[in-house]
């Protein structure tokens, strides 16, 4: 018998993270007798600021350790998951790793009656609309908390390590146990408020899982490319099509890489207060994925499927409560903001300032100092008579 | 060698167990072999042996010179000279990386000096792919190198003190490379058995260049121009040492039984379920799991059928094969290389193993398998296809045709 685990973690902000507890469960399951061994899928390239990545466990309690890795590890992406965990709950909305792969459903790999495992404040409903239907009932289970996003190539120790590993042994106790898990972190750490962590979340996990059943979610609008015959394709290299040099004004207006959009990349994205811009140009200008589309009006329209959230134009516009990110589960679509706004201004005021809420996130300008959230202020709306 | 289960272990030998990736457990031979100098260069999927290097000094577990340099043919000159002044020296890179620094590579060789170096395997570029192909550490079989692969990470461990001990030797003094299947081995985390400090000592004694060190208090001049005057008599040297590693590997392994427990039975290679096999698969690397693996569930159907997963590519264990695979009726070779226009288009592994065979009076069937290229799957499905092309060619019904790809799109 094989339980595979899968981790699905942002790269290089939680890429630390997503490893750790692929070797933590490795050295936990072996404390109970059981082979195992942790691998990542090597076609990330987790470096990335963001991008979707997978970390992999694999635990047997009858295999050998050879037979493990054949069945395992010869395979750069598992077919299915006994426990899929999400370290970041915005991952929810689909995750496009690179650009062969397309944009996949964050459950694709959870098996019947396995397991998803989201690291979240919100409820089991506001993910599963984001979710791909499946062909049959599996389980969604909440670990409350904010995504651990560290700096660049660092880990953040505020125990979402020890909390996902008691959360794993909550939803599926046949790869490890709440008590190796204890007693795993007991002996490596001497602390024993980790051991406690892990427990506490073992506890809330266990009150916190609920059925899926065949017919919730979404119809699954992204197709998975198909990848040409050795035959089928021209010779040279591979050799693909150049994105087409082509400019209009207005949302759409510029050519764009179909092929790898990025979206899925962002944790947050910029709302932007048409009525308060200047018209700078400085988030067109700076944008590192040129995702703002200039329209006749000297505005800034932005496509959000190429917006990967970098906070770059949220950082260099000029006017405050112009342009400020707020967390990418609190969207459904990726339509075009600024003909909203054209459509009925302040309806859409309205409508930013709700998306915006209160809370304002500040970070210093060294990076792991954590961040401060502050009360924004609410700009009244600046609309033409 | 049997299963390592079956191995009975001496515990005093072994400090601690450890969750490490192919390229930590490395790192931690490096430390254990007490190195001089390391050269460093950053290229996937070699580089995290140089992230946990550069920790382990700064931990100060380690004392030993750490040079970033500005390129692969930079990092591997370094390493060459540091080698020369008598300090034992550790770099490694991957793919094209390796290949930029290749002038540097064959100078190590033809100077005859000894540091060792890991190749993590990688495709050549273009287009950029950093998925395991061997074709890069194979870049070095013709220049006077020892080449072998490891194919789990406690090998790969072991192999690295092996590894300095027959290259250091005087009767040898040759530089050699670990090769190791990039992701496959070098990106994957299993628990390693980490030897203690005094055992990799006493297997491994400091590294001594002799009369030939460089040194102010020994003044010599290396590698003067010479011409047709000197070179074919330094080749034949070149092929005496690496006649002399032979033995000098048999001796390095019996001396790592004394020290650490029988792990070792066949230097070159490894057999399994070979006994009554008729059919028989041989390759290099991590391919080994998924075909020892069905090697299992073929022999559950009662099909007999083995697998030799080779070790030693450089110095090549041309009798030891003989004798091995003369026995069976076929043998398919797999190559997770190519070797463009050569006879056949087979694989690189094919060809050696195919002349090796050569002057048996009965040749079993051979066949040969191109897969896995680029960091392709090799699954176990894929290996249980390689073993029906076997059945056939035992027949002797395969055809004209030498090779099968296997995991192609086709």
């Amino acid at each position: 018998m094989i339980k595979r685990v899968e981790i699905n973690y942002r790269g290089i902000f939680q890429k630390n993270l997503g490893k750790y507890i692929g070797g933590d469960i490795v050295l936990i399951a072996s404390r109970e007798g059981k082979v195992a061994f942790s691998n990542g899928r090597y076609s990330d390239a987790p470096e990335r600021n963001g991008i979707p990545c997978k970390y992999f466990a694999f635990v047997s309690p009858d295999l050998s350790e050879e037979e493990l890795e054949a069945e395992c590890g010869a395979k750069m992406d598992i077919d299915e998951a006994d426990v899929s965990v999400v370290l970041d709950d915005t991952m929810s909305k689909g995750v496009e790793p690179w650009g062969w792969h397309g944009i996949r459903p964050i459950n694709e790999k959870v098996r019947e009656k396995g397991c998803m495992l989201v690291v979240t404040e919100k409820g089991h409903d506001d993910l599963v609309k984001f979710f791909a239907k499946k062909p049959f009932d599996y389980r969604l289970a909440t670990l409350e908390g904010v995504a651990s996003l560290a700096g660049l190539w660092v880990f953040k120790d505020d125990l979402t390590r020890e909390r996902t590993l008691g959360a794993i042994a909550a939803v599926d106790p046949g790869i490890i146990s709440i008590e190796a898990v204890e007693g795993y972190l007991l002996d490596k750490t001497k602390d024993k408020k980790r051991a406690q962590a892990a427990r506490e979340a073992y506890d809330a996990t266990l009150r916190n899982i609920k059925r899926v059943t065949a017919k919730e979610g979404i119809d699954w609008p992204h197709k998975v490319p198909v990848l040409p015959k050795w035959h089928e394709f021209e010779e040279g290299g591979v050799v693909v099509p150049a994105v087409k040099r082509g400019f209009k004004m207005g949302p759409r207006g510029q050519n764009r890489n179909e092929m790898f959009k990025r979206g899925t990349t962002k944790t947050e994205r910029p709302v932007v207060r048409f009525d308060l811009c200047i018209k700078c140009t400085l988030c067109w200008l700076d944008c590192p994925d040129e995702c703002f589309d200039p329209t006749d009006d000297g505005l800034y329209d932005i496509h959000f499927e190429f917006c990967t959230g970098c906070h770059k134009c949220a950082a260099v516009c000029p006017v405050p409560e112009c342009i400020v990110m707020v967390d990418e589960l609190k969207f459904d679509n990726e339509k075009s903001p600024w003909e909203d706004y054209v459509k009925d201004p302040a309806g859409y005021v309205k409508w930013a300032e709700d998306k915006k809420g209160k809370e304002r996130i500040y970070y210093p300008p060294v990076t792991g100092r954590g961040k401060e959230i502050r009360e924004g202020t609410t700009v009244p709306a600046k609309l033409a008579k | 060698m049997k299963v390592a289960k079956e191995v009975i272990e001496k515990k005093e030998v072994w400090e601690r167990e450890e969750l490490l990736t192919g390229c930590q457990a490395v790192a931690h031979a490096v430390r254990l072999a007490d190195v001089d100098v390391i050269a460093a260069y950053p290229i996937r999927p070699y580089t995290e042996v140089m992230d946990l290097l550069s920790k382990l000094i700064a931990d100060g577990e380690l004392d030993a010179e750490y040079l970033v340099a500005d390129s692969e043919h930079s990092q591997f000159e370094i390493v060459k000279h540091a080698s020369s002044v008598g300090a034992r020296a550790f770099a490694g890179s991957s793919g094209t990386g390796w290949m930029y620094g290749m002038e540097a590579l064959v100078v190590t060789a033809t100077d005859r000096l000894p540091p060792l170096f890991l190749v993590g395997n990688r495709a050549l570029d273009d287009p950029g792919a950093f998925g395991v192909e061997h074709n890069d550490a194979m870049a070095v079989r013709d220049m006077g190198w020892l080449l072998l692969w490891a194919t789990t990470a406690q090998e790969a461990l072991e192999h690295v003190l092996i590894g300095y001990r027959v290259a250091e030797d005087k009767r040898v003094r040759m530089p050699i490379a670990l090769a190791m299947d990039g992701a496959f081995l070098t990106h994957s985390q299993h628990i390693v058995k980490v030897p203690t400090q005094e055992a990799a000592k006493k297997f491994l004694p400091p590294y001594d260049l002799g009369e030939r060190r460089l040194h102010p208090d020994n003044p010599v001049s290396i590698a003067p121009q010479v011409n047709e005057d000197w070179v074919i008599e330094l080749r034949r040297q070149n092929w005496e040492a690496a006649r002399r590693a032979k033995g000098v590997i048999k001796e390095a392994y019996q001396e790592f039984n004394e020290v650490f427990g029988p792990r070792y039975q066949n230097p070159w290679f490894t057999e399994f379920q070979t006994d009554d096999a008729e059919v028989v698969l041989i390759g290099l690397g991590t391919v080994a799991m998924p075909a020892r693996t069905a090697v299992r569930r073929l022999r559950e159907q009662g099909k007999k059928v083995g697998y030799v997963n080779l070790r030693w590519f450089r110095p090549f264990p041309s009798q030891e094969l003989r004798d091995c695979l003369g026995r069976f009726k076929a043998v398919g070779i797999i190559d997770r290389d190519f070797a463009h226009g050569s006879p056949d288009s087979g694989g690189i592994l094919c060809h050696d193993i195919r002349s090796c065979l050569y002057p048996l009076q009965k040749r079993p069937n051979v066949f040969n398998i191109i897969t896995g290229l680029g960091g392709r799957d090799v699954a176990i499905d894929d290996c249980i296809k390689m073993y029906d092309i076997g059945f056939k060619a035992a027949e002797g019904k395969v055809g004209d045709e030498l090779v099968t790809w296997i995991g192609l799109r086709e």
